[in-house]
């Protein structure tokens, strides 16, 4: 699986394709690597977890595997809002355990070269952490963030999931 | 010696694999070997064992390993063809490097290869070798053995051999030094020479004087498992079965969807299918389960050494008597009481068996007796760690805890036996005047009782003062699956582990006292503490709060306590998944489970709870 990585990290070498899942956030498109979403299902029964952090909504049951899920909107400080029909889990690997992320809407699968990638700017409004961004992609019509959500949680967060 | 360069991780694999589980075979061997000396089976068995890790290490280019491993060997040839005799002098150093053996085993398998200061085992190893020590010992003793000097030197041509060639002929041939001899020049006189020793010498880095102690021991790898073929048999054929319930499931499916059964057969033949179902996955259940099994032997054998070690650093005769060490339980159990079991072997060795002096005068053998002990009684394990010491004096455990400020002169005297055994597994708390590298310092009991609570086992405790006591553990089988409670805390789904509760009552709200605080309910004659899973798990309240509700009971190693719940739904056997890395160790939950509608249900932890509400 860490092979996976290659193409986004090494991205110095720039005209790379990378293949990215582009997914819809409060009116904000994001993209993630291909390689690492494993699937993307839709809003199963959501079991709640008590006393984890706000945005831990709970595990589901995936195929005999149980999952836990967070929610994007609430990890990124973003207004909450009603699932609806286009609401998706993307359930991604993250250093080998599987892990779910309730997103608006998933698009499509986009294939950009690695040197559309651009920094992201100084400052990037709202509460999304600095961490996880991996950089902007500035297309003709359409911004899109690049994320690594391995990047997500910060140590003290992890540390907060393993050492309550 | 040079870093793993292994390029076949594989074959290293193996090598580990291998070399694992022939150490954990020869301690007991060799400890059995010194009783029963003259058993040539056995000693060929120990003999090749060792030949083996030699070959194999030799191969993959460990010489320090190669090295430590030879002239052990070369020690058990010249036993083996009955030049030397075995005695505890011979036994302990053989011990000793087997251990120096384990280390660099452990070494490699972390990955990081040490200079480890082999040179003085080795050297304890070289006299024994010596033309001389065989006559020697004959000398000793009178009763002379047949002995053949002359093939005396032939192991030592084994360090010459092309290493590649040894794997190959060491797992089948049984004795390749003979086969080394005519390899190489004899020097018909000569002591075998400790050339690698030497060699070693100049590159001896500052290394620790003494192989830290206990690294070898935990050697011992659960990542492989070797299964029985016909279980693995048995398995397929259940699988098999699986397959034509499967097949069967998708014809009437067909059937219906076409209409070509009516309502009342496709309910009969759903019925059957369902019943056929459950029959054939219960059986899987129960081969897998069995799968995971191991003999509890796997714990057991490396007491005979502890025990022999422990008997002569205390000079008291022991021995120990092991029953029912093929006793199978699940691996994730198996892993977890090794280390109470140490700690009851010790606490018996050292508090309750007596010297032999002190025996004698008691009237007792001047020999004590430790019987170790595990059978299975329902669907649990009961290992019993029996002695015929002296047993628990209650009089001067209570007068330890008083003095030492655990429990008031009051409380003491109020005390049953069996509170009074409980004292001992307080943190903290030791009988022994003088805290000794064996025991005394009052962690040991600790130790057993969390180690036991996790495993939702019980303890109990007998004894007769004079005559000796016997700790009994009771644990589940297995970790994996368990029967549970499914209960509601405001339409959320919860499960208890059955084996911690106790009993059930339905109780109007009203009769809750409060007590500092705490809520509590008389229940008959005890006060019981109790939990509101609603308040500890946050649940929104849903609907009108009814008075009447339900406390389920449970206990968890000696405490109860009450979880109040709004109702019982029902006892089913389930699963145990765990919520993975990210969600571990949320306070009072002990894993998830699916339940049969598909959702998740997560498993109360009553040990995390109770310790929350003390």
């Amino acid at each position: 699986m860490q092979n996976a990585l290659v193409p986004v990290k090494t991205d110095n070498t720039h005209d790379e394709l990378i293949q990215l899942v582009s997914f819809n956030l409060d009116q904000e498109e994001y993209g993630v690597d291909v390689l690492k979403v494993r699937e993307i299902i839709r809003m199963p029964i959501v079991t709640r977890v008590p006393n984890t952090p706000h945005y831990v909504e709970g595990v589901i049951n995936l195929r005999g595997k149980v999952v836990p899920i967070i929610c994007m909107r609430k990890k990124f400080g973003l207004i909450e809002s009603e699932n609806d029909k286009q609401t998706r889990i993307m359930v991604m690997d993250m250093e080998g355990e599987l892990m779910g992320f309730i997103v608006d809407a998933v698009s499509e699968v986009i294939r950009i070269s690695g040197s559309e990638i651009q920094p992201s700017p100084a400052v990037v409004a709202g509460g999304i952490d600095q961490e996880c961004i991996a950089g902007v992609i500035n297309q003709a019509e359409r911004l899109l963030v690049l994320l690594n959500l391995e990047k997500m949680f910060s140590r003290d967060e992890k540390n907060l999931f393993t050492g309550m | 010696m040079p870093p793993i360069d292994c390029e076949d991780q594989e074959l290293l694999d193996g090598f580990l694999a291998e070399t694992t589980e022939l150490l954990e075979k020869l301690d007991d061997d060799l400890i059995t070997l010194e009783k029963t000396s003259d058993d040539t089976d056995l000693m060929n068995r120990i003999f090749r064992s060792i030949h083996t890790i030699k070959g194999a290490s030799s191969f993959l280019g460990f010489d320090l390993l190669v090295k430590v491993a030879h002239k052990t060997e070369d020690v058990l040839n010249r036993l083996r063809k009955g030049e030397l005799i075995v005695t505890s002098d011979i036994m302990d150093v053989i011990l000793e490097a087997t251990d120096l053996i384990k280390l660099l085993v452990s070494d490699i398998k972390a990955g990081d290869i040490q200079e480890r200061e082999t040179d003085g085992t080795i050297n304890k190893l070289l006299p024994f070798l010596a033309e001389s020590a065989g006559a020697q010992q004959r000398a000793a003793q009178p009763p002379a053995q047949p002995a053949a000097p002359s093939v005396d030197a032939a192991p030592s041509a084994d360090i010459q051999t092309p290493p590649a060639s040894e794997p190959a002929q060491s797992p089948e041939v049984p004795e390749p030094s003979a086969d080394a001899a005519p390899v190489a020049p004899i020097p018909p006189s000569s002591v075998p020479v400790p050339k690698p020793a030497s060699e070693a010498a100049p590159k001896k880095a500052p290394a620790p004087p003494k192989p830290a102690e206990g690294k070898g021991d935990d050697l011992s790898d659960n990542s492989t498992v070797r299964v029985d073929v016909k279980r693995l048999d048995d398995l397929m054929n259940q699988v098999g079965e699986l397959v034509l319930e499967r097949n069967r499931m998708i014809q009437i499916n067909q059937d219906l969807q076409q209409n070509d059964a009516n309502r009342a057969d496709f309910n009969e033949e759903f019925g059957k299918l369902t019943k056929r179902m459950s029959f054939v996955t219960s059986e899987l259940q129960m081969q897998v389960l069995k799968m995971r099994m191991i003999p509890v032997e796997k714990v057991f054998k490396k007491f005979p050494r502890i025990v022999r070690s422990m008997s002569r650093d205390l000079g008291k005769e022991v021995e120990l008597v092991i029953i029912g060490e093929e006793t199978e339980l699940d691996r994730s159990v198996v892993d977890e009481i090794g280390d109470p079991l140490i700690h009851l072997i010790r606490n018996a060795m050292d508090h309750g068996l007596e010297t032999p002096d002190e025996r004698t005068a008691a009237g007792k053998t001047r020999g004590g007796t430790l019987v170790l002990a595990a059978v299975h009684e329902g669907n649990q394990i009961i290992i019993s760690i029996k002695d015929d010491g002296r047993g628990i004096d209650t009089e001067r455990v209570g007068r330890k805890a008083i003095e030492k400020g655990l429990i008031t002169e009051e409380q003491f005297a109020a005390m049953g036996q069996r509170e009074v055994f409980d004292l001992l597994f307080l943190p903290g708390f030791s009988t022994k005047e003088k805290t000794t590298d064996l025991s005394g310092r009052g962690v040991g009991m600790d130790v057993v009782k969390t180690n036991i609570k996790k495993l939702n086992g019980l303890i109990e405790i007998k004894s007769t003062k004079g005559l000796g006591s016997e700790f009994i553990l009771r644990l589940p089988l297995t970790l994996a699956i368990i029967q549970s409670l499914l209960v509601e805390v405001e339409g959320e789904i919860y499960s208890i582990p059955l084996s911690s509760v106790l009993e059930t009552i339905r109780v109007d709200q009203r009769q809750f006292h409060l007590i500092g605080g705490q809520e509590v309910l008389k229940l008959r004659d005890i006060v019981l503490p109790l939990i509101r899973l609603q308040r500890v798990f946050n649940v929104q309240p849903q609907g009108e709060a009814d008075n009447f509700c339900y406390v389920v009971v449970v206990g968890a190693a000696e405490k109860r306590m009450g979880l109040v719940v709004t109702r019982l739904v029902g006892q089913q056997e389930v699963a145990i998944k765990s919520l993975g890395n990210y969600l571990a160790n949320i306070p009072g939950i002990a894993g998830s489970t699916i339940l049969g509608d598909g959702r998740v249900a997560l498993i109360i932890d009553p040990v995390a709870m109770s310790e929350g509400c003390e």
